[in-house]
């Protein structure tokens, strides 16, 4: 099976929250089954980028954007693309482990029990293959119907990754993942990352550059809502061509 | 396996398949300089071009590793010695190649006289002893293995400190084989440094699995 | 004196000073309980509670007026809880921030504000007059539902604003609509703190006498109420009844009415009380 170089593009994207102009003529194609992590300091327009391909930005006010979001050659925000069907394709975790304050199991299923699957015996076996891929099974198979909140910090993290995978979507976006957790869970992170990028496309927006160095194959540097900078992650990390990209890495910038 | 040891091993495995390219040029030098086999010595010769592209992607690749995976500790130490010994191996590489040089312009083989005079091949048998068993200590990642290594070359060096003097006599009595004895008395010294090479990469694993630097305490050793 | 010593003294100073306010009003309210209590409490028992009143003071009871207080209390919670907490919940999750929004905004914290006086003016001519409806319970909970919608309102937005934004987030990444986002989501995070605010409103409402008379609640029911079409009494009328009257023994009525009355008060308090303690231990974010 080849490989697509571009199940995620960008064409010519701007951005801007009402007159501030967050993206700047962004340009990028991004690898299937691949990691691509996005680096910046803050502000530079990262999350707000990585928020674009599942439109979560469409909740703020006075968001828009000009050029074009491309999943698999489709533009997602044509008019008659539909949100929730969007997000079933592509999913997202967030900086801060979220898990509802419900069951384990109910925090899995919620994804597909609102679609309107309700058969027990498949959200049942979602909820293993989803907990089993997201490496957190064996911890919590005994205790699916305790709140998720009694789980550790590291744990939710992985539950919530769990709930994103259990409604198989080919995409799933990381906004700072590990960021909020402790050196072991935040490593158990990036070697499920890794895992997973057997059969998903992940995009993940980190501010740890040993991180992106660890669990990327391609790396975009970002810098005042433009892309300075797209390359393989070793390329980008042993000799970046941009001198901005370089003061960064290198932890000499501003 | 964590990510960082599927790469390091990935690493480990490069320098091996290096390891075991260089002891074929190391092994069939051997036959070659007995036989005075010119083709086997070009086809030695040769390998050096790939050993040199293997010396390059294992640097390109440690580089990476340094780069992705900031290693600390016996991750930090294991790259550096990987590095290091990827360094030596290059260098016993170039050793074999120039040996096969020598073997290139003689038009027979050695005078068993000599050889049996000078120890050569004792010589020889010793270097690739310590080089395969080198190769086994990295594999085993055992340090006490390693140190057995850095003693054998003190065989080596009594071998290398007469052949001089050796070489002198046995010229003295066959003048009309000056070129033969001399081009003996290189491949001696480059055995020599074969056996060198070895120590320094022996010591790099022992630095490695145990962090101690014995590199220092052996030189002063050397000088005594 | 040294300077630190001076600012010991001024500490201490402010803090008996602090101490003694506090207690004011404590003491005030403790003298006042007290005072009913000894006058009331002999005068409760089962044939007060369930008597119907009567111009005899000694077999007057409080029958329709409790059975009254109770008939509002649900029907305003029936009215107003739904109502307020749809407000609430358009106002915090779909209203977008425009001139509209703001103002009504403004004007629901306003609206908590206004006397109790002018609710039952407006019941009044509402309820009473324009929808023809007279003074009857479902006028008297319509008034006092609208006296206690903007406290709904208010604590509906707060309960929905203490869910945090990471919650939402992850549900509408999840490919949920707003409407399931709400309903499975915030409504049941929130549900503790809106219950604890409704509480809170209909115990206000419990001690309501003004809108209700303006409405026209009557002194005198000599029956308990059936339906929502009744007409009605509740426990504050009755006892502003009695303590207008110039027998003794009608003001040992009312002060066990009062008791009464306040026991329905600290219960709900109570249960608000609980429901939120109970809340917080069971949600942390």
């Amino acid at each position: 099976m080849t490989k697509k170089y571009s199940k995620l593009e960008a064409i010519n994207l701007d951005a801007y929250y009402g007159d501030f102009h967050a993206l700047k003529g962004i340009n990028i194609a991004m690898e299937e089954k691949a990691v691509t992590a996005f680096i910046g300091p803050s502000g530079c327009g990262k999350s707000t980028f990585l928020r674009t391909f599942n439109r979560m930005n469409d909740y703020i006010d006075g968001f828009r954007i000009e050029g074009q979001i491309l999943l698999d050659g489709r533009d997602i925000y044509e008019k008659d693309i539909r949100v929730d069907e969007l997000r079933k394709e592509v999913g997202m975790v967030f900086q801060k482990p979220n898990p509802f304050p419900k069951s384990i199991y109910e925090n899995v299923v919620y994804g597909l029990k609102i679609q309107g699957i309700k058969d027990k015996k498949i959200l049942q076996e979602a909820c293993e293959t989803s907990l089993q891929q997201a490496a957190i099974w064996d911890e919590v198979k005994d205790k699916l119907d305790k709140s998720a909140l009694a789980l550790s910090g590291g744990q939710q993290q992985r539950l919530c990754i769990a709930r994103a995978l259990a409604i198989q979507p080919s995409v799933i976006l990381m906004d700072e993942p590990a960021s909020a957790l402790d050196p072991i869970s935040s490593a158990k992170i990036e070697e499920l990352i890794y895992d997973l990028k057997k059969d998903y496309t992940i995009v993940i927006v980190t501010h740890n550059m040993q991180q992106a160095g660890r669990v990327s194959d391609h790396t975009a540097f970002f810098y005042m809502g433009e892309l300075v900078e797209y390359a393989k992650t070793k390329t980008m990390f042993t000799s970046p061509k941009d001198t901005r990209t370089q003061n960064y890495i290198t932890g000499r910038f501003g | 396996m964590p990510h960082i040891d599927v790469e390091l091993e990935r690493l480990r495995e490069k320098l091996l398949e290096m390891w075991d390219l260089v002891d074929y040029q190391l092994t069939s030098g051997r036959d070659a300089m007995m036989n005075a086999d010119h083709e086997l010595s070009q086809r030695i010769i040769k390998l050096e071009r790939k050993v040199n592209s293997f010396d390059i992607k294992i640097d390109r690749m440690c580089e990476n590793f340094f780069a992705l995976f900031t290693p600390v500790a016996v991750d930090l130490r294991a790259v550096l010695a990987i590095l290091k010994i990827n360094t030596n191996l290059e260098r016993i590489g170039d050793t074999a190649e120039g040996m096969a040089r020598f073997v290139c312009k003689l038009d027979r083989p050695f005078d068993p006289e000599l050889v049996e005079l000078t120890k050569v091949l004792v010589m020889y048998d010793e270097a690739l002893a310590m080089f395969r068993e080198c190769r086994t200590a990295f594999v085993k990642d055992d340090p006490k293995h390693a140190k057995q290594i850095i003693k054998m070359d003190k065989a080596l060096n009594k071998i290398y400190r007469k052949s001089d003097v050796v070489i002198a006599k046995y010229l003295q009595a066959n003048p009309d084989r000056i070129p033969e004895g001399l081009a003996l008395l290189s491949i001696i010294k480059k055995l020599e440094r074969v056996g060198d090479q070895v120590t320094n990469m022996a010591e790099e694993i022992i630095f490695y699995r145990e962090a101690k630097v014995v590199k220092h305490r052996r030189k002063k050793k050397k000088k005594e | 004196m040294t300077n630190s010593e001076k600012n010991r003294l001024k500490d201490k100073a402010f803090q008996v000073f602090g101490v003694f306010c506090t207690f004011i009003g404590l003491v005030v309210l403790a003298i006042f309980l007290i005072d009913i209590v000894i006058e009331g409490v002999a005068r409760i028992d089962w044939d007060f509670l369930t008597s119907l009143p009567s111009r005899r003071a000694a077999r007057a009871g409080i029958l329709t007026a409790w059975a009254g207080t109770l008939w509002i209390l649900v029907l305003s919670a029936i009215i107003a809880f739904p109502l307020g907490i749809a407000a609430g919940i358009y106002l915090e999750e779909y209203a977008k921030k425009t001139k509209l929004s703001n103002f009504l905004e403004i004007n629901i914290a306003n609206l908590a504000g206004v006397p109790s006086i002018i609710y039952g003016l407006l019941g009044l001519e509402l309820f009473v007059r324009i929808m023809n409806l007279g003074g009857i319970l479902l006028a008297g909970a319509l008034t006092l539902s609208l006296l206690i919608l903007p406290i709904v309102i208010v604590t509906t937005r707060e309960a929905i604003k203490a869910v945090p934004r990471t919650i939402r987030d992850g549900s509408f990444a999840l490919g949920a609509s707003k409407w399931q986002t709400v309903w499975h989501q915030v409504l049941p995070a929130s549900f503790g703190g809106i219950l604890t605010g409704v509480i809170l409103a209909l115990s206000r409402a419990v001690g309501e006498a003004a809108p209700l008379i303006v409405i026209g609640a009557l002194a005198y029911v000599p029956f308990v109420p059936r339906s929502p079409m009744d007409e009605f009494t509740v426990l504050p009328i009755q006892i502003f009844n009695w303590t207008s009257r110039p027998q003794a023994a009608f003001l040992t009525n009312a002060a066990a009415a009062i008791i009464i009355l306040l026991l329905i008060t600290f219960l709900l308090n109570g249960i608000a009380v609980y429901l939120r303690h109970r809340q917080q231990k069971k949600i942390k974010w």
